[in-house]
């Protein structure tokens, strides 16, 4: 239950758990891995995913868009190890850059409607009165909507691509984080602080991002994590159903599209490997998102 | 001796013969009975969508026609085994006046429709009357079809007269059309929009239900004008949207056709799963995709850039492998590839621009316009698309891939269908996918998708050229076929120059189909021959 | 208690105007026509005359706020008015799919819940142990795999290893069970395997939370027998955050399963929704947004009260 690893707690008796001499990030690390080895496994998968991504062009051994009819539907082999797709593109390679899409429409849709989400509930918290009824209102109002339709809208009204792509998913986010910022943000509003700060005559966006804003952070960490997950779900389902990332853009949701359902008799790897890679990708945020957050605050341990 | 020897030797033989052919007069009819029609059996097949009005001379979808069509008859229809030869449906015989302006049909006697009433011209007329000069507040889709009709008459109780105001040589074809069932005329003249959500036809099918969103039941007419026909009980026919729900059902023998088509991977899943159980009929579709440019937006006015951009294109090869990961197959000009009379032959179709076998040649010459044109290094430009897979986004990866081939980079944006509809007709667009499906091989029809813009409102380029009006009007008038050819390869000529909107790649229509349907022979358009009075279910 | 029922309830009101609204404005600003994709989108040519007369016999062609008037009318009697595709009224195309969606919702929450919450409680007793590692690996599988996914999955294995397909169309419970059952139990499975996932977790947290309590320890000091203490004592109070979960679940259910639906071929509302949004049929949207919002705010309405009921804190928060 300890938040400080016990080799970095000066208050307890000095025991060798970790080899002497190493860095102390590597300790926590290792420490990490012991107490938490789901959390481990999912890290790793994260770590293998941002690598993926970062490191696309040295490790994909082929250029994701180019085209080989001659290679067409062929079954993983030497020259390529998951196989290719209907326009002899390589799969490997597509997945490969995939992961850069997922990541950036993931990360990019959680911490928007995160932040975004978050002042909103906090905001709303503080100001109280009208302003808390109306917000409130209109946060039950955006969760009445299925995200199907939002996401929908979104994009017919914007057009497609990968920035209206991440407002449109980011949209059903906030909402639902502001409404869990917002009681905590409830609690802390009526303390000793706030009070006093209003008395020295602070201004209300200093109260708001100095007092209110660092005390709401473990829920905001809490929902950031499991968005991630669900938006990198969400831009899958959407670009299957043709809203989302468009071709020839290679983004994993995009090539279970079509081709991979027609042919998934004849060519199963255009189906398994992208969906395994989803799969994969969301395991990896969501397990790790759960032991951070029972590390980071045992008092919110929620796994 | 050896006369008698040879005599009795005769004598055998004739013996051993009139045996065999005893027997085989014996056999043939059991080796025939395999074949002829056995009445009976309820046909199950898969639509992929539902009928939104079952008025079909308003409606303007295959999904209507698929259900509907088998309760109604038409004035006269395709033969279905020798398209494109007409037969008598309602009509019994027809003949045409020398110069072309009177047609007029005899109709059969003892036609009920399925309340009971008998059909008379009277019917006919209204029903025509209904789709030429439509009262005020009815929709009539094809009405422009028939603007050379001056009048409808009916003389007597088995006589349709047609008065025409110009000789069309479209005009006996667009009788055919699968979108003029027959109506009764009583109900029309109380309530002309009644068969929009009823049925009463004269058809070989009486309406039994249709439960929305899930199918549609039909059951054999017994007072059928035809005798022993239809050979089937009745027929379901079940909505199914998704792609690969649709072939399943086919597999999996819920549904034992499907009339539009299938993709060549669905095709080879069933023929390897079901093997002899399968029956596949393939042929070019009449449906094509083209390619739109806006001749109003830069580069796309100037003609060299716009033919720039069809010589990239390598349709030939192209084909080979865009037809084994999709319906694209057929390489044609403006008319559907296999419709001898007015389609260009291979030699012919080589010789203009786009469509020659030398690719490297073509991509060369393309190269060359574009410097004179000023874009030495090639230029960027979007192109939009639907949001639909089959065929259209994967031929727009592919022309995307092609482009890029002479040093142009276009950028591909793929639209929600309400949306990409919008624009197009706005001509909010750059570039733009489009295509033309019609109901049968007529000049009329396909060509009228590249007259002057603001004549046709299928032309989306904005594109305005008397010429071709003038062409197009000729060709309609003129009856005999091989000056009309003439007239048409001139006008496919000036159309593949110009380029404003140019033909990509025909579509092929593949039917897998359980061979125990029988009756059902595949003609070039899904709109065709969808009544079912001839199918019957074997074994 | 009731002062704060008749609030709460006073307030579902401006939610569901607010929903009417915005949805009425969103189908508005949202480009397309529903007349050109009905006539002109096979490729044949229609005048441009015959459109407008399709317009104007929908009513699209009068002022936007008239139009808003119309319907608001319509809706406060009732009337949600008639389907811009198939001129049929909204309230009957909607009564045929409902039967369909409400049975696939109510057998993926009788599968969630059979499934979660004795493997939640399970997972919170055996806490750390490969116990619960096997089942958070199972729910979390159940979280990030794609629902599609796996229903490409699910029938792919059917045809390939049963050579068998679930039936194409629906026939009601009562008319037909056999038949019914057999085409609807695959999507509540895979959908149900899906909301398990979420229940298990929150079951495994809030037996966590509640095993921790002072009057839990208190039960096991006295000696009481385990299972008392567990299925009396904690259950009761644990059971409170799961049934949040699967509530609001729920009402997402009924109408949320886009993409499910595609996959099984069912004809359901998440279907209609697709359809009807894609045709801009904006009667028709409109209508399933109000109802589906409503279905939510219901829900939440019930949630709230029964949560007031449970802890007298809020009621006088």
């Amino acid at each position: 239950m300890a938040a400080t690893p016990p080799h970095m707690d000066a208050t307890l008796p000095r025991v060798e758990t970790t080899p002497v001499g190493l860095p102390g990030w590597l300790g926590t690390v290792i420490w990490f891995a012991r107490k938490k080895p789901l959390g481990t496994a999912g890290a790793l998968v994260v770590v293998v995913m941002v690598v993926g991504a970062v490191f696309s062009n040295v490790l994909a051994p082929y250029n994701p868009l180019d085209t080989n009819y001659a290679a067409m539907l062929q079954a993983p082999s030497a020259s390529h190890w998951l196989g290719t797709d209907t326009f002899g593109r390589d799969i490997l390679s597509r997945i490969i850059y995939g992961s850069r899409t997922a990541l950036f429409v993931g990360l990019g849709a959680s911490i928007l409607g995160s932040t975004i989400g978050a002042v909103i509930g906090v905001a709303s918290a503080y100001f109280g009165g009208w302003v808390d009824l109306m917000v409130q209102r209109l946060i039950d109002i955006v969760m009445s909507f299925p995200i199907i339709v939002l996401a929908l809208a979104v994009v017919s009204i914007l057009g497609s691509g990968i920035t209206n792509l991440i407002l449109a998913i980011a949209i059903p986010f906030m909402p639902r984080i502001a409404r869990v910022v917002r009681a905590s943000a409830l609690a802390i509003r009526e303390t000793p602080y706030v009070d006093a700060a209003r008395a020295m005559g602070f201004s209300h966006a200093r109260i708001i991002v100095r007092h209110m804003l660092p005390n709401v952070v473990a829920p905001y960490l809490i929902m950031l994590t499991a968005f991630l997950g669900q938006a990198i779900l969400l831009e899958a389902s959407l670009s299957f159903l043709g809203l989302g990332v468009t071709e020839p853009t290679p983004a994993w949701g995009l090539m279970l599209r079509g081709a991979a359902v027609e042919f998934a008799e004849r060519a199963p790897w255009m189906g398994i490997f992208p969906g395994l890679a989803i799969s994969a990708a969301v395991f990896g945020f969501n397990l790790f998102g759960d032991s951070l957050r029972d590390v980071l605050d045992p008092k919110l341990r929620t796994s | 001796m050896k006369s008698r020897m040879i005599t009795g030797f005769t004598r055998s033989a004739a013996a051993v013969s009139a045996g065999l052919l005893v027997l085989a007069l014996v056999m043939a009819p059991a080796a025939m009975a395999a074949e002829q029609p056995k009445a009976g059996g309820i046909l199950t097949f898969a639509v992929a969508a539902e009928p939104p009005g079952y008025d079909l001379h308003q409606e303007t979808s295959f999904a209507a026609l698929h259900p509907v069509a088998p309760h109604y008859s038409l004035l006269i229809k395709f033969n279905q085994w020798k398209y494109p030869e007409i037969e008598g449906d309602v009509a019994e015989s027809w003949d045409v006046s020398k110069d072309g302006l009177t047609y007029t049909f005899k109709i059969r006697k003892g036609i009920k429709f399925h309340d009971g009433s008998v059909l008379t011209a009277k019917d006919v007329k209204a029903t025509y009357d209904k789709i030429i000069f439509p009262p005020e507040g009815v929709r009539s889709a094809r009405k422009a079809s028939y603007a050379m009709v001056k009048s409808v008459e009916a003389p007597d109780d088995q006589t349709v007269v047609f008065h025409l105001k110009w000789p069309a040589a479209s005009f006996l074809a667009n009788l055919a059309s699968p979108w003029n069932p027959i109506y009764k005329a009583d109900i029309l003249a109380k309530d002309p929009h009644w068969y929009e959500k009823h049925i009463n036809g004269t058809g070989p099918f009486v309406f039994v239900e249709h439960v929305k969103g899930s199918h549609w039941v039909g059951k054999k007419n017994e007072n059928y004008f035809m005798k022993g026909r239809p050979y089937l009980d009745g027929f379901r026919a079940i909505f199914i949207r998704d792609t690969s729900a649709r072939v399943a059902s086919v597999r999996g023998g819920r549904a034992l056709i499907e009339f539009r088509g299938f993709s060549p991977a669905a095709r080879d899943d069933l023929v390897r799963a079901l093997g002899p159980q399968i029956t596949v009929q393939e042929s070019p579709w009449l449906c094509v995709l083209t390619v739109a440019l806006n001749t109003q937006k830069k580069p796309f006015d100037d003609e060299r850039v716009r033919r720039a951009l069809s010589l990239a294109i390598d349709r030939w090869g192209g084909s080979a492998h865009l037809s084994q990961i999709s319906i694209l197959k057929a390489v044609g000009g403006i008319m559907r590839p296999g419709y001898d009379a007015y389609a260009a032959t291979e030699e012919e179709l080589v010789q203009l621009p786009g469509f020659s076998k030398n690719i490297d040649a073509s991509r060369k010459e393309a190269r060359k316009l574009l410097k004179e044109a000023g874009y030495p290094n090639g230029f960027a430009f979007t192109f939009k698309n639907r949001d639909v897979k089959e065929p259209y986004e994967i031929m727009g990866v592919w022309l995307i891939d092609q482009w890029r081939q002479i040093g142009v980079t276009a950028n591909h944006v793929v639209q929600e269908t309400a949306a990409f509809s919008k624009d197009r007709k706005s001509g909010n667009f750059e570039a733009t996918m489009d295509w033309a499906c019609d109901f049968m091989d007529e000049p009329d029809l396909q060509l009228f998708k590249y007259v002057s813009s603001s004549k046709s409102p299928i032309d989306y380029s904005k594109y305005d050229n008397p010429k071709l009006d003038e062409l197009y009007e000729k060709q309609s008038r003129t009856t005999d076929p091989k000056a009309r050819r003439k007239i048409v390869r001139e006008f496919e000529k000036i159309v593949l120059t110009e380029a404003y909107t140019f033909p990509t790649i025909w579509w092929q229509k593949i039917n897998p189909h359980w061979t125990k349907v029988h009756g059902w022979h595949q003609l070039p358009s899904h709109y065709l021959n969808q009544d079912l009075r001839d199918v019957w279910l074997g074994a | 208690m009731q002062r704060y029922i008749i609030k709460r309830f006073l307030l579902m009101i401006p939610t569901l105007l607010g929903v009417a609204v915005l949805v009425f404005v969103l189908m508005r600003v949202v480009p397309g026509d529903i007349v050109e994709l009905r006539y002109t989108l096979e490729g044949t040519a229609v005048s441009d005359e015959l459109l407008a007369q399709e317009r104007a016999r929908l009513g699209l062609d009068k002022p936007v706020v008239e139009q808003f008037a119309t319907w608001m009318w319509g809706i406060v009697r009732f009337d949600f008015g008639k389907s811009m595709w198939t001129d049929n009224p909204v309230k009957d195309e909607i009564a045929l799919r409902l039967q369909l969606s409400l049975q696939v919702a109510i057998m993926a929450t009788i599968f969630a819940t059979l499934l979660s919450i004795p493997l939640g409680i399970l997972a919170a007793l055996k806490q750390d142990t490969w116990v619960d590692y096997a089942i958070r690996v199972f729910s979390i599988a159940g979280l990030a795999m794609p629902s599609f996914w796996l229903g490409i999955l699910i029938i792919l294995g059917l045809l390939i290893f049963f050579r068998w397909l679930p039936p194409m169309f629906y026939t009601p419970f009562w008319v037909n069970p056999w038949e019914n059952m057999s085409q609807l139990i695959w999507p509540a499975l895979a959908v149900g395997y899906r909301y398990s996932a979420v229940a298990t977790r929150m079951t495994r947290s809030s037996m966590l939370e509640v095993l921790r309590e002072d009057y839990v320890r208190t039960a096991r000091a006295k000696g009481l027998w385990e299972n008392m203490v567990i299925v009396r004592h904690a259950m009761k109070n644990a059971i409170l955050p799961v049934i949040t979960v699967l509530g609001l679940e729920f009402a997402f259910l009924v109408g949320g399963l886009v993409v499910t639906e595609q996959v099984f071929n069912l004809n359901g509302l998440g279907m209609l929704f697709v359809e009807s949004v894609a045709r801009r049929d904006y009667t028709m949207t409109q209508a399933l947004v109000v109802l589906v919002g409503f279905t939510f705010i219901l829900v939440n309405f019930a949630i709230d009260i029964m949560y007031a009921w449970f802890d007298p804190r809020i009621r006088y928060g």
